[in-house]
């Protein structure tokens, strides 16, 4: 992949305010909440109030005769419409989620029935009226349940409750324990958590006044392939399908799954030929959207007596719920974690095996890091208690088994492009020594001061071989963008990419400024339509700026490189010698010979007769950037400061710091913005997130008082240093870095925890009656380390 | 539940003529009948303060007020927080600061802050955590809201407010 940069960048790794802001600063934003159509219809949905259920009758007499007016479709209406997110990987069973369900019911707050009236209050007054008689089956409410002997399938044709069961291979595991001093072997649990963008799904479609298209609006992070999808189900052809997700208040992989609810709005404004609105609430999106996460590792690793790992083993089991969502599929986090456990360590022989376990809860789809997140717990965990066995300095410890050189095959065979792991340790351990310090001799009795760290990498941007591999229906890996300069030398640029807060219509209007001579201004920036963009896959896998931005730059560059054409033949030149800056064509060195980019502009779409014999008029460039067949590696550490009250079991976090590589950084305001929610997203999974259910399968954090969002205070000043490493393997060298901030947490933290009370932390969320406990088997304060 | 009210809402300065059911939420009442939706629905359960505006001089969460409590008094919303074209230093901090990445959560912080600041530009840094602590936002980690925050407080002490 080679790229030429035109000159000296003047916007790229500038700090550049966000050219989005002032409609969002002013309530000038257009969500799909805020968009009314004439004529339509609101949809309220009736829920499954069982988590598992025969459905013996739906009762709707009484709806018809208190709201005459209003529509009713059950399972029996919509047939067999679906949402089927199989792999074809040897062991997958398949299964399919109905829109509304038939027959039986797999979850508290699964669709049942779909109710329509004029207004958002009535509807609501209209579906509590349908009675729906339920017979109740046995509830797999947990892994163990569902893979205990008889446990009842959850699908027909099911043997045990194993959406996929696999393992991953590399090296010789049996001499890597055969030589090992040490045999480690621990268990590590995470809890069930969520996205939770503060703006819930929504989704309006409606037929045009032909009936021949669809438009569906759309609160998405993947609208090409919702469009795909629709198409597919609906039997209707894509190109009268219509795909608009208009702004959309943040996502975090909660909003890049097709939902039952996107399919069944579609097919109601077909079948009602009224525009049909869906908009979530947050009950709903708490108890039936998706969840994370809720995994169970158990790791042994086969180690020298010198700490070098030779082996590792992992057997990973996560409870994905009722159903395999599209289109990353049940297998995406247990997959993940299977994929990424070496982490940025050199480890010869490797051995897991990983399952996804139905159950009667929400669907596990993916969130911020997807397994990752779980994986670096557990891995960085584990590092930890490899070095407090070993009597070894844990930084040291990994430094020991951390990788050399390079490019770098790991086990599995992923290539590592280019990372700075070694030099982040170098960096960290500099940054914390001051509280290393403070944690041998803390100066109040009863406060124990921890401080841990998480080093990991991410593998980001990935091309399509890696979606080859994983047999999901996501199946390409590449982003696309269409650049355009009108005739008086502004641009615009189409994304297929969505935007949920990412910033991209200031970065990749940075990127093509650069290119093209102009202004970031000068440049609109839109997304998340399918209507006016090239075929995209998402805004998920912290793909954006490196595929959808190295998009943007190259179809720019084919703009710039025809701007130089047809300037070289003005200015009797050769076009090497022009460059394109302050909204000029000149040739470098001699300010006399220049020519205005408007000019540029406007003969090759408006007085054509001045361009080059044969050149075809126009100004507009398409380009599709797939990523590297590995991914571009991001890298990072994290380390976390924690004082413990002995006396009440608080903990506090006092310092966060991260030092991370995401390559070449576009705008470093906006990357650090990155980190620093992450990192809080990830504070919140280690300390206070937790979707709980009970045994019957019900969901007990149904609203925002019983799931504990981070809010302001408690949380520390997130400090972030950066290295940059270019990736050799991408535009620019740049590198994905939105999930990054949420995948070091847990483990940092969970480190830290344990450095303070020198007893190791098996389990997330670390609340305080979990750390009460852990105070109770404290040791005294260790020698060192971190 | 079809027994309806007529009502007015003052929303930043412009009287609404709307008809509604007692029940409707004021922010519902904003949104739909008034069509002003800057304010933002996020919990519907008075957590979140995504749907904060100003009642009367108090910031209220107007997804736990009825739109019949508000009739005839003075409202105001994100709408009608900047000048025309000139941007209230809020809503200037907010940007400079980088305080805001999908925006959903921002009309709320904006309206709980101006109220706050306007009241006290003096408060200082933990009761500005405490009032940023009615709110929450999914995107940011709250740092750069509480830079912003206080960096507008810093500008609307010089007298700067309008």
């Amino acid at each position: 992949m080679t790229d030429r940069t035109p000159h000296q960048p003047r916007f790229v790794g500038a700090r550049i305010l966000r050219l989005e802001d002032p409609r969002l600063v002013s309530g000038q934003a257009r969500h799909v909440d805020d968009l009314v159509l004439p004529g339509m219809l609101h949809l309220r949905l009736v829920r499954s109030q069982l988590a598992h259920a025969t459905l013996a009758s739906i009762d709707v007499s009484a709806l018809h005769a208190g709201f005459p007016d209003a529509l009713v479709f059950t399972g029996q209406d919509i047939g067999a419409l679906g949402i089927r997110a199989n792999s074809d990987l040897p062991s997958v069973q398949p299964c399919v989620q109905p829109i509304l369900a038939r027959e039986r019911v797999r979850f508290v707050g699964e669709p049942v029935a779909a109710v329509l009236t004029t207004d958002s209050y009535s509807v609501e007054d209209a579906a509590e009226t349908v009675f729906v008689d339920y017979d109740a089956l046995p509830v797999l409410a947990d892994i163990e349940t569902a893979l205990a002997p008889g446990a009842p399938a959850m699908f027909e044709n099911w043997r045990g409750n194993l959406f996929i069961e696999q393992s991953r291979t590399g090296g010789d595991i049996a001499a890597a324990r055969a030589r090992a001093r040490h045999v480690i072997r621990r268990t590590y649990r995470n809890q069930r958590q969520a996205g939770v963008p503060m703006e819930c799904r929504g989704v309006i479609a409606a037929l045009d006044p032909t009936g021949r298209i669809l438009t569906v609006w759309s609160s998405t992070q993947i609208p090409h392939l919702m469009r795909t999808y629709l198409a597919q189900e609906l039997n209707w052809q894509e190109n009268r399908i219509h795909v608009i997700a208009p702004e959309v208040g943040g996502g975090f992989g909660v909003k890049g799954h097709v939902f039952a609810e996107d399919v069944l709005v579609a097919w109601l404004a077909i079948r009602t030929r009224r525009p049909i609105k869906w908009i979530e609430d947050r009950r709903e999106h708490l108890i039936a959207s998706i969840h994370a996460r809720e995994h169970v590792h158990v790791l042994e690793a086969y180690v020298t007596a010198e700490g070098k790992i030779l082996g590792l083993k992992a057997d990973i089991t996560v409870d994905v719920g009722a159903y395999s969502v599209w289109p990353f599929t049940a297998a995406s986090d247990p997959g993940m974690v299977a994929k990424v456990l070496p982490g940025p360590y050199d480890i010869a022989a490797y051995e897991a095996t990983y399952r996804a376990v139905a159950t009667n809860k929400c669907p596990i789809g993916t969130y911020r890091g997807v397994g990752r997140p779980a994986a670096v717990f557990s891995q960085e965990r584990l590092m930890n208690e490899i070095a407090i066995e070993l009597g070894i300095d844990p930084i040291t410890l990994r430094e020991r088994n951390l990788i050399g050189q390079f490019p770098y095959t790991n086990i599995l065979g992923y290539t590592y492009d280019k990372g700075s792991y070694a030099e982040s340790l170098v960096k960290i351990r500099e940054l914390v020594a001051p509280d290393v310090e403070r944690a041998r001799k803390p100066e109040k009795p009863h406060i124990r001061i921890g401080v841990g760290l998480a080093l990991f990498l991410e593998q980001t941007a990935h091309g399509t071989p890696d979606f080859v591999r994983r047999r999901s229906p996501i199946e390409t890996g590449y982003e696309s963008a269409k650049v355009e300069m009108h005739p008086d030398a502004t641009v615009s640029v189409d994304s297929g990419l969505q935007c949920h807060g990412q910033g991209h219509e200031t970065t990749f209007a940075q990127l093509v400024a650069d290119q093209l001579g102009i202004l970031p201004a000068d440049i609109l920036v839109r997304h998340g339509n399918t209507v006016t963009s090239p075929y995209s896959v998402g805004t998920w896998g912290s793909r954006g700026i490196t595929l959808g931005g190295g998009a943007a730059h190259r179809a720019a560059g084919i703009i710039r490189d025809k701007l130089i054409a047809i300037a070289a033949q003005h200015l009797q030149a050769r076009p090497e010698t022009i460059e394109l800056a302050d909204r000029q064509a000149r040739v470098k060195g001699d300010p006399t010979r220049a020519i205005g980019v408007e000019t540029l502009a406007r003969w090759a779409q408006r007085n054509v007769e001045n361009l080059p014999p044969g050149m075809e008029p126009g100004l507009i460039a398409i380009s599709f950037v797939d990523g590297p067949p590995d991914g571009s590696y991001t890298n990072a550490v994290h380390a976390a400061v924690v004082e413990i009250d002995l006396s009440t079991g608080q903990i506090k976090l006092k310092r966060f710091v991260v030092v991370e590589d995401c390559g070449t950084i576009v705008n470093p305001m906006i990357v650090d913005g990155q980190v620093r929610g992450g990192v809080v997203q990830g504070i919140g999974s280690a300390l206070w997130e937790h979707f709980v259910y009970d045994k019957d399968g019900q969901p007990l954090t149904t609203n925002f008082a019983d799931y504990l969002l981070p809010s302001a205070p408690g949380l520390p000043d997130i400090e972030v240093h950066h290295i940059q490493t270019p990736s050799p393997v991408t535009p620019l060298g740049m590198k994905g870095l939105g999930e990054g901030g949420a995948i070091g947490p847990a483990a940092a933290i969970a480190n830290a925890v344990e450095n303070a009370l020198g007893v190791p932390v098996q389990e997330t969320p670390i609340t305080p009656s979990r750390v009460w406990e852990l105070i109770k088997k404290r040791k005294p304060i260790a020698a060192g380390g971190v | 539940m079809t027994q309806r009210a007529a009502i007015v809402l003052n929303l930043n300065g412009v009287d609404h003529a709307i008809s509604v059911e007692p029940r409707r939420t004021l922010a519902d009442a904003i949104r739909d009948d008034c069509g002003l939706t800057g304010t933002h629905i996020g919990c519907e359960h008075g957590v979140c303060g995504a749907c904060t505006i100003i009642v009367a001089g108090e910031a209220v969460r107007s997804c736990l007020m009825f739109a019949v409590q508000a009739d005839g008094k003075r409202i105001r919303t994100v709408e009608g927080l900047a000048d025309g074209e000139q941007l209230h230093p809020l809503q200037e901090a907010f940007i400079a600061h980088h305080a805001l990445q999908c925006g959903f959560c921002t009309p709320g912080f904006l309206m709980l802050s101006l109220h706050a600041l306007e009241r006290d530009p003096d408060l200082g840094d933990e009761e500005l955590l405490d009032l940023l602590a009615s709110n929450l936002c999914r995107c940011t980690g709250y740092q750069n809201i509480v830079k912003a925050v206080r960096g507008a407080a810093a500008v609307m002490r010089a007298g700067v407010v309008r």
